[in-house]
């Protein structure tokens, strides 16, 4: 028995105008302009949390015990009391500046992130006031200062940016290879593979500053942990790479003088290879310009 | 496979497990979006809409809100990532969304070849201590290639005296033997010991490829073996597609050929499309053309069923001690009714409902291996707005666009969408398609991406979490 409701496919409903229709339009462009800049949630991780509290009660009780100590050394005498005050003082203001230095360091990587950021979205505005501030920390970006002013368009700021971008670059490059050279007499020198990794380590961290001082920031010590961990994964990506070619080339020799002759050749083609490849990746990451 | 007899497939499992590992720690994250669906379920303009509007909400526009609360305002930038070396063509979203836009719109033909892009999504860390490690990325990967493909995936299990029972049979059942019976014909009239001979094999091969075609575009059908005989690729047909089901009476030379041809294939299959592509992956759409279904009349409908539970039986999901063990496993699936803008808005809710039924089998398969499953419905591009038509003298909610091809403005009436599989009554009508509208009005560079519904929702499914 067939169903009276069945349906007999859809029914076409033609409009009595003709002519070809105008496409419909939602009015899509406008309907996406975000309204509002968004607001992300910050919260306190667990380590977070402990590392806080760790640092307000060492810095609370240093402070109240400081103050505490000084007025004790004002009831023994003004000039036990004075002294003892522009001790602490002298100490509280040194550690002050280290701490503003590290904040400062950080705020500068975070600017960055903020440039980049603003040339993914084609946020004009941000990209040049992000751009100025760059220029006035680089050399030579004085000279740039006319043309970013001038930029119409994101595309725009990003060419007026590039020849400077290149030169850093460049530097960058330079500054690698000496740290290459260094890596590689080092490995060749050096006694044990445990000073090996030991010295490769401290100049790679010294390589990373110095990129980052060449791109105007000024990184402290969690500065420098950020760069680093933005930089790790090619790093890591290099040096796994490296193990596999270094343990098949040994299990290609047989030779034992051969062996050896070459796995140390190859350990400092390594460490050369590294180091290059570290100052092209903190050339990347200090970039306010998104990598092309 | 099982892991234990392909240890090598197991360490690259392991090793793919590790650097996922790796990965979350660093903050690197890496996911492999598997878009699954049959032939023009929309892969292509699921695809093109997805990238095009990620790339738009990266440029600070709210393209998909639903992600963005999911990401809590911290999605700072998207981009794709530069072409390297490898062998894939790269998917070409610009091109897709520039002929979307031109005037006359395409959409996009029938996908031949693979393709893909990765995405990699920048964002802020949440915790204040995080911040001070710079901020998270997320590697999207996403891959298009033709739908018919997909449907060789259950062959990799079978046999070739199997498989020749089970096609045969199918093809024997409801509307399909009519389209067959040239095919039959010349099965039947092969003697039980018939030769090798090269061209019987290729006249056997074109009838049973033409049976094929038939049943896939004059009867809306979509289980169909081989699918690359359907869909060969940019390298055309190739001899090792001449192969066909034969009943299990015929022996001999010819038998033996095609058994032969169908193992080759399926070991080619094997290791150019299923291994490199499908074997491992973390989040998986599953796309459906349910109105499709529903109008190609019932024996279409379950065999959509029938395709698609096939597939995520061939599917690896996860939830084995191995899987356990080498941390490569599904970790959300949705499945999704595409063209949600051809039933208006209160219809929307029927078209998820009965997507719900036709993927019950899927759907249990997946859950059972403790994946986390969702079902949507949602328009890729959204071509229609809601309307009022009026149908013998009373009021019905119908869509209204530009149809595609007289570029006239209609009102479209769909019908009824039910809410579970239909009794037999419904199905008293012939075989009919949804007409074509053509896309809205985009911008061809596609800055502010493409009008959709739903899609944010999906994403915000799929990969919420991590974000």
């Amino acid at each position: 028995m067939s169903d009276p409701n069945a349906p007999r496919g859809p029914r076409v409903i033609l409009e009595e105008d003709t002519r070809p229709a105008q496409r419909l339009d939602f009015q899509w462009e406008q309907a996406v302009v975000p309204v509002a800049e968004p607001r992300p949630t910050v919260r306190w991780s667990g380590i977070g949390r402990v590392l806080g509290g760790g640092a307000l009660l060492i810095g609370g009780i240093t402070l109240i015990d400081s103050v505490n100590f000084v007025v004790d050394q004002f009831g023994r005498g003004m000039l036990e009391g004075a002294a003892t005050l522009g001790v602490v003082a002298g100490g509280i203001a040194l550690i002050g500046s280290g701490v503003w230095r590290e904040f400062r360091g950080l705020a500068s990587i975070r600017n960055v992130d903020q440039a980049r950021a603003a040339f993914a979205r084609g946020d004009l505005a941000t990209a040049k006031a992000e751009a100025l501030r760059w220029a006035a920390t680089v050399p030579d970006g004085a000279a740039l200062v006319p043309a970013i002013q001038a930029a119409r368009t994101v595309d725009e700021l990003q060419l007026a940016l590039q020849p400077c971008m290149q030169s850093l670059e460049q530097r960058a490059g330079a500054l690698g290879r000496s740290a290459a050279m260094q890596a590689f007499a080092v490995t060749a020198i050096s006694p044990s593979p445990a000073l090996d990794a030991l010295i490769f380590a401290w100049r790679g961290v010294r390589l990373v500053r110095q990129v980052a001082s060449l791109h105007g920031l000024r990184p402290g010590l969690f500065g420098t942990l950020a760069l680093l961990r933005r930089t790790l994964w090619d790093a890591a990506t290099v040096a796994a790479t490296d193990v596999v070619l270094d343990a098949g080339a040994r299990a290609l020799l047989s030779n034992p003088l051969l062996q050896h002759v070459a796995g140390e050749v190859g350990a400092g083609a390594v460490a050369v290879r590294r180091m290059l490849r570290l100052a092209k990746v903190s050339a990347e990451a200090c970039r306010i310009t998104p990598t092309q | 496979m099982s892991g234990l007899l392909d240890p090598f497939g197991l360490l690259r499992d392991a090793a793919y497990g590790a650097e996922r590992f790796g990965r979350s720690l660093l903050g690197q994250e890496r996911i492999r979006l598997a878009v699954t669906g049959l032939t023009r379920a929309g892969k292509t303009v699921f695809i093109t809409s997805l990238l095009a509007n990620l790339l738009a909400a990266g440029r600070g526009r709210r393209t998909l809100p639903a992600l963005e609360a999911a990401a809590g305002g911290r999605l700072r930038g998207v981009k794709a990532v530069a072409p390297e070396l490898h062998g894939l063509p790269r998917f070409d979203v610009a091109a897709h969304v520039a002929a979307l836009a031109a005037n006359p719109p395409a959409w996009p033909a029938r996908t031949d070849d693979l393709s893909s892009l990765e995405l990699v999504l920048e964002l802020d860390r949440q915790s204040l201590f995080g911040s001070v490690m710079g901020p998270r990325t997320i590697t999207l990967e996403l891959l298009d290639y033709p739908g018919e493909w997909l449907l060789d995936l259950p062959m990799l299990r079978q046999d070739f005296a199997a498989w020749s029972q089970a096609t045969l049979a199918r093809l024997r059942s409801g509307p399909r033997a009519a389209e067959a019976a040239r095919f039959f014909a010349f099965l039947d009239a092969l003697p039980n010991y018939a030769p090798a001979d090269d061209s019987l094999i290729r006249e056997g091969a074109a009838l049973y490829r033409d049976t094929l075609r038939g049943c896939r575009d004059k009867l809306g059908f979509r289980f169909l073996q081989p699918g690359r005989l359907l869909n060969p690729g940019p390298r055309g047909e190739t001899p090792l597609l001449w192969f066909f089901p034969v009943p299990r009476l015929l022996q001999g030379e010819l038998a033996e050929a095609m058994a032969e041809r169908h193992r080759a294939y399926i070991e080619a299959q094997r290791e150019e499309f299923f291994e490199p592509y499908f074997r491992r992956f973390e989040r998986q759409a599953v796309l459906v053309d349910v109105l499709g279904a529903l109008h190609a009349g019932r024996e279409a409908f379950e065999d959509t069923a029938d395709a698609l539970a096939a597939i995520a039986e061939a599917l690896r999901y996860g939830g084995g001690w191995l899987d356990w063990l080498t941390g490569v496993g599904v970790d959300r699936v949705a499945f999704v009714a595409t063209k949600a803008d051809h039933v208006p808005a209160r219809q929307r809710d029927a078209l998820s409902a009965l997507l719900g039924h036709l993927v019950a089998a899927p759907q249990g398969r997946v859950a059972s291996a403790g994946v986390a499953t969702s079902v949507h419905a949602l328009a890729s591009v959204r071509c229609t707005e809601d309307d009022v038509a009026t149908l013998d003298g009373r009021p019905v909610a119908a869509v209204r666009g530009v149809l595609m091809e007289s570029r006239r403005s209609a009102k479209v009436y769909p019908g009824e969408i039910p809410l579970r599989p239909p009794e037999p009554g419904f199905w008293e009508h012939g075989f009919f398609e949804m007409p074509e509208f053509q896309p809205p009005r985009l911008d061809p560079a596609g800055g502010a991406g493409v009008p959709h519904l739903g899609l944010d929702a999906l994403v915000a499914a799929l990969i919420g979490d991590k974000l």
